[in-house]
């Protein structure tokens, strides 16, 4: 009797395995088709000089010229520059609003998480256009008339190599950090409040609740903000394009960019490919380290 | 339970069949979808062409059913399919097809974009599939702008004079003779002089008019440089000899003369931020005496305006006032003959991996033609205030008549007169190799002359070397 149930169980258990075998092919075959095999194209073609008619093969040299190429580096540095003025100020104030808007009621929560969110849907040409509009270098701009309250002359925002790093910087710190908080405020509301009541009974202050309570529990949503960030940021492309083009004499072209010139404006796809590889190593190479120094004591 | 999981299966497998079908299904039919290649086996002679062209003219678009029938009239056994695409999205459309290997028979592109596709190896050279009574037709220096080597690779639509735009009333008060400078043009000195003439400050000392505002934001830096570079003595990148020529003095005397006008206080300080909308705003409420660029259809753009403004239409520009528009010619620098920038653009004819018979390119040809030639042609340079370049497209009668300053007609004429025919003997490889340092150097150190961060000689040395490395020492012009 035993042995017939035993073999009753693996028998469904063989079965079960067979209905998960054909769900995860649905994602398996996605995944090849829309990721796996553009990485490989692209692979690829980062070894030809590419031709839509014909493309001969050229091994390295793709990658080479772009080693050699003092513009690559440069969109490196500038895309480096921008992560870092971005990520860590996005995600610390993404973290304090989330704090702020924890206390407040279910309902007025939703408001502000509404608020927080729309620039997250809202399409991005459309917010460059709003931006433009502000940094409008006549004193017809937003920023030009804030800036001149403090007896400061009108501001030349995205033509000037001294302000369009920084514009680009203040846009993204000022419109972009709606899903941030969302996953914040997700994080918040999971720590059990069991916590906060011993912490009151202990009479810990609200800075010592943060420090050995909140921070702690949402480090593992600390880091995955900030690896996504940091890949979501190293692969900035829309705005540069659309509010600078890269300059003034490249103080703005990022590497999003320069791939999207190398294919689109001079044909050079196989540079393109070989340029994107390049930044996928460096974003893997930063999300490692970031893993490895930030990840040790993290607990699931 | 197993139903669900049959059901959740099912579910799955459609969706992917979906994405599948998606990706990988062939035509449908539309100028995307594919250069058509050959002749239809159905029924023998008959074939489609496609073709894929943006909102030329205003009403440009809105004609294409009635193109698409007036084309299987003429030829019954022809089908002309037509995708409208919109400005915005249409190169980045073609580029997408051209790489995929699929792109549509005919599509629109600037002429300065042939040496683009060339080096691609996609155009199709329409010469001995083109009657002589079709090139007849063409006046000589637009035609030219669609060959490269003895190669025709598509037809011009219209040929276009950059001029600069100037408020007839401030030109006035200024003590401008613009009527004289319409047909006897104006040097570098003149115009500077003129256009601090056009400053007007308030009380406080700020400017609240300038002489002259140009859109050089981002990659509209290309063409004021370019446009003055033609009356510079700098009509090409390359001269007879094929020398790089902004190597040359030349090319220093220009970049001076640039930064001058923005020193002098006649142009924004922040004018590389100026974009193309900025500036036309700028133009119509009373911002600035003089605009560039100019195009004819702009004379018609200010007529509306004012309409509106005496209609009390609130569609109006907000706080503009009524312009007369009137044409000018750029002005000439370094001593130098006026050479008007012509922008011609037109069709196209292109081929993907699967080579066209030669009875389809027959057919392309036919549909190229009848796009830029005829009534096709009249309707939109008509809308466009252009002269028409066929003779065709001359005796054609338009839909619609249009009031224009016939100083303006009169000073277009003359500045057409003078257009030169394109260069078709610059190698593709050196005309693309010249795109890079335009686009890596030039526009970049433009912005940066433009924002006063470099200096015109900065600038020149830092062109000069890139050409160097490209061309080579002897590749260049040296003066």
């Amino acid at each position: 009797m035993n042995q017939l149930l035993t073999k009753r169980k693996k028998l469904k258990l063989e079965s079960d395995s067979g209905w998960g075998y054909a769900f995860i092919a649905v994602a398996l075959i996605a995944f090849s088709l829309f990721t796996a095999y553009p990485v490989i194209n692209a692979f690829i073609i980062s070894l030809q000089k590419y031709r839509p008619l014909g493309s001969t093969y050229v091994g390295l040299e793709n990658f080479v010229n772009s080693f050699s190429d003092e513009l690559f580096w440069k969109a490196l540095k500038n895309t480096l520059v921008y992560t870092l003025l971005t990520v860590p100020f996005n995600i610390l104030l993404s973290f304090l609003v989330a704090i702020l808007i924890m206390p407040f009621k279910k309902k007025t929560q939703t408001i502000f998480k509404a608020v927080y969110y729309l620039p997250a849907v809202a399409s991005g040409v459309s917010l460059a256009v709003v931006w433009l509009w502000i940094f409008d270098p006549l004193k017809s701009g937003i920023a030009n008339q804030a800036v001149g309250l403090f007896g400061i002359s009108n501001q030349n925002w995205l033509g000037s190599s001294a302000t369009a790093m920084f514009s680009l910087v203040l846009m993204s710190w000022l419109s972009s950090h709606g899903t941030a908080i969302i996953i914040y405020l997700a994080a918040l509301l999971s720590i059990d409040n069991s916590y906060y009541e011993a912490a009151d009974i202990d009479g810990a202050t609200f800075l010592q609740k943060l420090r050995y309570i909140v921070i702690p529990f949402l480090k593992p949503t600390t880091l995955f903000l900030l690896i996504t960030g940091v890949i979501g940021s190293f692969q900035v492309f829309q705005n540069a394009y659309l509010m600078t083009g890269g300059g003034p004499d490249h103080a703005t072209t990022m590497v999003g960019l320069l791939i999207f010139n190398n294919a689109f404006t001079y044909f050079e796809f196989g540079e393109a490919a070989a340029q994107s590889l390049l930044l996928a190593a460096v974003i893997a190479l930063i999300s490692f380290f970031q893993f490895k120094i930030l990840g040790k004591d993290i607990e699931y | 339970m197993k139903k669900r999981k049959g059901l959740t299966l099912l579910l799955s497998a459609i969706m992917m069949m979906s994405l599948l079908s998606a990706c990988g299904g062939k035509a449908n039919n539309t100028a995307g979808s594919a250069n058509s290649g050959n002749t239809d086996s159905s029924g023998a002679g008959k074939d489609t062409i496609t073709a894929l062209l943006p909102p030329v003219s205003a009403n440009y678009q809105a004609r294409f059913a009635d193109m698409e029938k007036e084309f299987n009239a003429l030829h019954p056994n022809l089908t002309l399919k037509i995708e409208p695409a919109s400005w915005e999205d249409m190169t980045q459309k073609l580029d997408t097809q051209v790489n995929a290997g699929s792109p549509p028979d005919i599509a629109w592109i600037g002429a300065s974009g042939l040496s683009k596709y060339a080096a691609l190896d996609v155009l199709i050279d329409l010469n001995p599939v083109l009657s002589d009574e079709v090139k007849v037709d063409y006046d000589e220096v637009p035609m030219k702008y669609f060959q490269l080597g003895d190669a025709q690779y598509g037809l011009p639509a219209y040929m276009e004079i950059h001029t600069i735009g100037g408020n007839k009333q401030f030109l006035e008060e200024a003590g401008i003779d613009w009527k004289s400078i319409q047909q006897n043009g104006w040097t570098y000195d003149e115009f500077r002089k003129a256009i601090a003439k056009g400053v007007v400050k308030n009380d406080k000392g700020e400017t609240s008019r300038y002489g002259f505002v140009f859109a050089t934001s981002g990659v509209t830096s290309k063409d004021y440089l370019g446009i003055l570079a033609k009356t510079a003595g700098l009509p090409d990148y390359f001269d007879n000899d094929l020398k790089y020529t902004y190597t040359s003095k030349k090319f220093l005397g220009l970049l001076t003369a640039i930064r001058e006008m923005i020193d002098d206080g006649s142009m924004p300080k922040e004018l590389s931020s100026i974009d193309a909308g900025k500036r036309w705003n700028m133009f119509l409420t009373g911002q600035t005496m003089i605009t560039g660029k100019g195009l004819s259809a702009f004379e018609n753009s200010a007529r509306l305006n004012n309409e509106k403004i005496k209609a009390n239409d609130g569609s109006a520009v907000a706080d503009s006032i009524q312009v007369d528009y009137i044409s000018l010619p750029v002005p000439t620098f370094n001593g130098a003959d006026y050479i008007p920038t012509s922008i011609v653009d037109g069709y196209v004819a292109l081929r993907g991996k699967k080579e066209p018979s030669e009875e389809h390119i027959k057919n392309i040809a036919l549909a190229v033609n009848f796009l830029s030639s005829g009534s096709i042609a009249a309707n939109y340079s008509n809308e466009l205030f252009l002269t028409p370049i066929t003779e065709s497209a001359r005796k054609a009668e338009v839909l619609e008549q249009f009031p224009r300053n016939e100083d303006n007609v009169a000073a277009g004429k003359a500045m057409m007169a003078k257009a030169l025919p394109a260069r078709t003997d610059i190698p593709t490889e050196q005309a693309a190799e010249a795109l890079k340092i335009e686009t890596e150097v030039i526009i970049p150190k433009l912005q940066a002359l433009l924002a006063d961060e470099i200096t015109p000689q900065e600038m020149y040395d830092a062109v000069k070397a890139a050409a160097v490395k490209s061309f080579g020492e002897d590749g260049v012009v040296a003066d």
